[in-house]
């Protein structure tokens, strides 16, 4: 119930933002027309803002959300995706691949020394798989040999 | 005579040294993301879709090796099925009513075989029927004008939600959003910037490709933590393969049956595979009456439900090579690789693109046969895999989603974008939000809003000509239809088909 009037709170206020927005389009050059770029974006927000009411006045029953520990370990997932992006470049595929995959592992539940070894070997087979195999060049980092 | 030459040519284009290793390829990926329980096709050919990608193919190839990965995965969702008791899929939840027994009675191999050949039976009458079907439908829609295509992608989003959909109101939402994604970006006609808010990267609007790795990928990920952490999956152990020709011969007919059903079922929107399998297996039942033993492992109801399921998976190629409008959330994902490649599905498609579309369907009964091959002597194979526990799996399966989206441009931004639709796509999920519009929404929605503005300048703004012809009003009541039936007939439907589910739950527990 909670989760749905939520949702249909979010959904209204971005239906009213998104078709205000529409409606502020600047006039096209040549003068306004019956249909211009701003006549689907202002249908959509019509749609969106009538299902957004009836979510408010009819919400279904909510599923069971996560507790806060589990809520804060999907964010942990999330965050070290987010550093595996950070280290490609600077730092290189295979160390910053070992590090996401590892502790993937590790939080799903696996062993720290089984996690390191799956981190660390599929790095390894993806980063020569696309280099040498299908000549796709991954970030090679700190690990940059020969300048290539 | 005319259909023949172009799949002759089609063959050509199909058994090129090449293709021929992309469908053996794609047909072993995909049963092996079929067969691991939670990755259905849908999440399958996305992963695979930036791979592709990043590798430049050349737009049949990568054709050939996606439809093989869906075929793959569909014959793949009943490994999971028999013999975990786990199945991939919705539409595979029917063939553990009968395989998870057999497979408990010591027949896991039976049950794996005749499920694969009726899996082939119903590929292979369904790309038949594809055949007949599809450049029929294509003539037909090339009739169609702007306000007639309006009503049909409109129709496209009202069955979307299929007849067993919930709240059809959180289907809009979907497609809404997915809709309000796609206007993102420089509008083509005037110029204008829509929402983009002077960031250079949303000039081009968002791409759907890294929309579905997120949304599809990153958000199970996130759902596999939640659910399993750290499980395993006790799985029922394989015997020796004893199948006589008396056992084929009795599923033969069933198969048959089973594939004309699943057929229709994917060629009608919104239905589906789902829809396909269940119809097949309930017909199948009344069919055999009280001879059977439908639900303590009768070898009947493994084949009908594998026959309706992958019939159904090919029928849904139909209206989306035919109209551009998918009939299932891997059609969706398909969709988006052809418009990916600059290939615009519809009708056009027969005629502009036949030697690819040629290539493509005769690339399915290659795939097939492959698959046949593939998943009777080399079952063995495919079971082990399940034996890896999904805690080293699932992390690597991120990793390839996430190296593909990064290969194709070398940008993080995208990987960014992909976690930020990863987050999306798991609170949608959550709030029983549909996935596949919010895609498919993306995904038509510059094709609809041509459409809609071709037809409103037609008119000089009149909007009674979206419904001023006898088609467009065919298209819209069908579409008003597809949207009001699940209230009607989805709550009965839902109900059988959890008595089916119960009934069977009952009997293992």
């Amino acid at each position: 119930m909670i989760g749905d009037r939520i949702l249909g709170v979010v959904l209204l206020l971005l239906a009213v933002v998104y078709g205000w927005e529409a409606a502020m389009f600047p006039e096209p050059f040549g003068g306004s027309e019956a249909v211009g770029p701003e006549t689907f974006p202002l249908l959509l927000s019509v749609i969106l803002g009538l299902s957004s009411i009836y979510l408010l006045v009819r919400p279904d029953q909510d599923e069971e959300w996560p507790h806060l520990k589990m809520l804060a370990e999907l964010g942990f997932v999330l965050l070290v995706l987010a550093i595996f992006t950070l280290m490609l470049q600077p730092v290189g595929f295979i160390p910053a691949t070992t590090l996401m995959v590892s502790v993937l592992c590790w939080r799903m539940g696996a062993k720290p020394l089984p996690s390191i070894f799956t981190g660390a070997g599929s790095a390894i087979v993806v980063y020569v798989l696309f280099n040498f195999l299908l000549e796709l060049h991954l970030p090679a980092g700190l690990l940059k040999l020969n300048g290539g | 005579m005319e259909t023949l030459n172009f799949l002759l040519q089609g063959f050509a284009v199909a058994l090129t040294p090449e293709n021929l290793m992309f469908a053996a390829i794609g047909a072993i990926l995909g049963t092996i993301i079929g067969a691991l329980p939670g990755l259905g096709p849908a999440n399958g050919v996305a992963i695979l879709i930036p791979l592709a990608f990043s590798l430049g193919l050349p737009a049949s190839s990568a054709l050939i090796l996606l439809t093989s990965v869906y075929a793959g995965a569909m014959y793949g969702g009943r490994i999971s099925s028999i013999l975990l008791n786990i199945p991939g899929d919705e539409p595979a939840m029917m063939t553990c009513l009968d395989g998870y027994p057999m497979a408990l009675k010591g027949k896991a191999a039976e049950a794996l075989a005749i499920s694969a050949i009726a899996s082939f039976i119903g590929s292979l009458l369904a790309t038949v029927g594809l055949v007949i079907l599809a450049p029929v439908l294509a003539k037909f829609a090339l009739r169609f004008g702007p306000a007639e295509y309006f009503a049909l992608f409109t129709l496209a989003f009202a069955t979307l939600g299929g007849i067993t959909g919930k709240n059809q109101v959180k289907t809009v939402v979907a497609a809404c959003l997915g809709l309000m994604i796609a206007t993102v970006g420089v509008d083509i006609t005037t110029g204008n910037q829509r929402y983009t808010y002077n960031i250079l990267e949303l000039y081009e609007g968002v791409d759907f490709i890294i929309a579905i790795v997120g949304l599809f990928a990153i958000s199970e990920l996130l759902f596999f933590i939640e659910m399993h952490a750290g499980e395993g999956f006790k799985k029922v152990a394989l015997n020796k393969l004893k199948l006589s020709m008396k056992d084929i011969i009795q599923v033969l007919p069933t198969s048959l049956r089973g594939s004309v059903l699943g057929f229709i079922a994917g060629v009608l929107p919104g239905a589906g595979a789902s829809l396909g399998s269940f119809l097949s297996y309930t017909m199948e039942k009344k069919v055999v009456g009280k001879n059977g033993n439908f639900g303590e492992g009768d070898p009947r109801g493994v084949a009908a439900p594998e026959a309706g399921n992958n019939a159904a998976a090919n029928g849904a190629l139909v209206p989306m090579l035919t109209l551009g409008v998918p009939g299932s959330g891997t059609t969706a994902v398909l969709l988006a690789m052809l418009i990916s490649l600059n290939i615009q599905p519809g009708p056009m498609l027969f005629t502009q693109n036949a030697e690819l579309v040629w290539g493509v369907i005769a690339a399915l009964f290659v795939g097939n046969l492959i698959l046949l091959l593939l998943n009777i002597p080399m079952i063995g194979i495919f079971v082990k895999l399940l034996s890896i526990p999904p805690k080293y799996l699932m992390p690597v399966v991120t990793l390839v989603a996430s190296v593909g989206i990064f290969a194709i441009s070398n940008s993080p931004l995208d990987l960014y974008f992909m976690i930020g639709f990863g987050l999306m796509g798991y609170l949608l999920r959550k709030l029983h939000i549909p996935l596949v519009p919010v895609i498919l929404g993306m995904l038509l929605g510059p094709e609809m809003e041509k459409s809609l503005r071709h037809a409103l300048t037609l008119s000089d703004g009149d909007w009674t000509i979206l419904w001023s012809s006898g088609l467009s009003v065919g298209i819209w009541v069908v579409a008003i239809t597809g949207l009001v039936l699940p209230y009607i007939i989805g709550p009965v439907l839902r109900r059988r088909m959890a008595a089916a589910q119960d009934k069977e739950h009952s009997i293992v527990d």
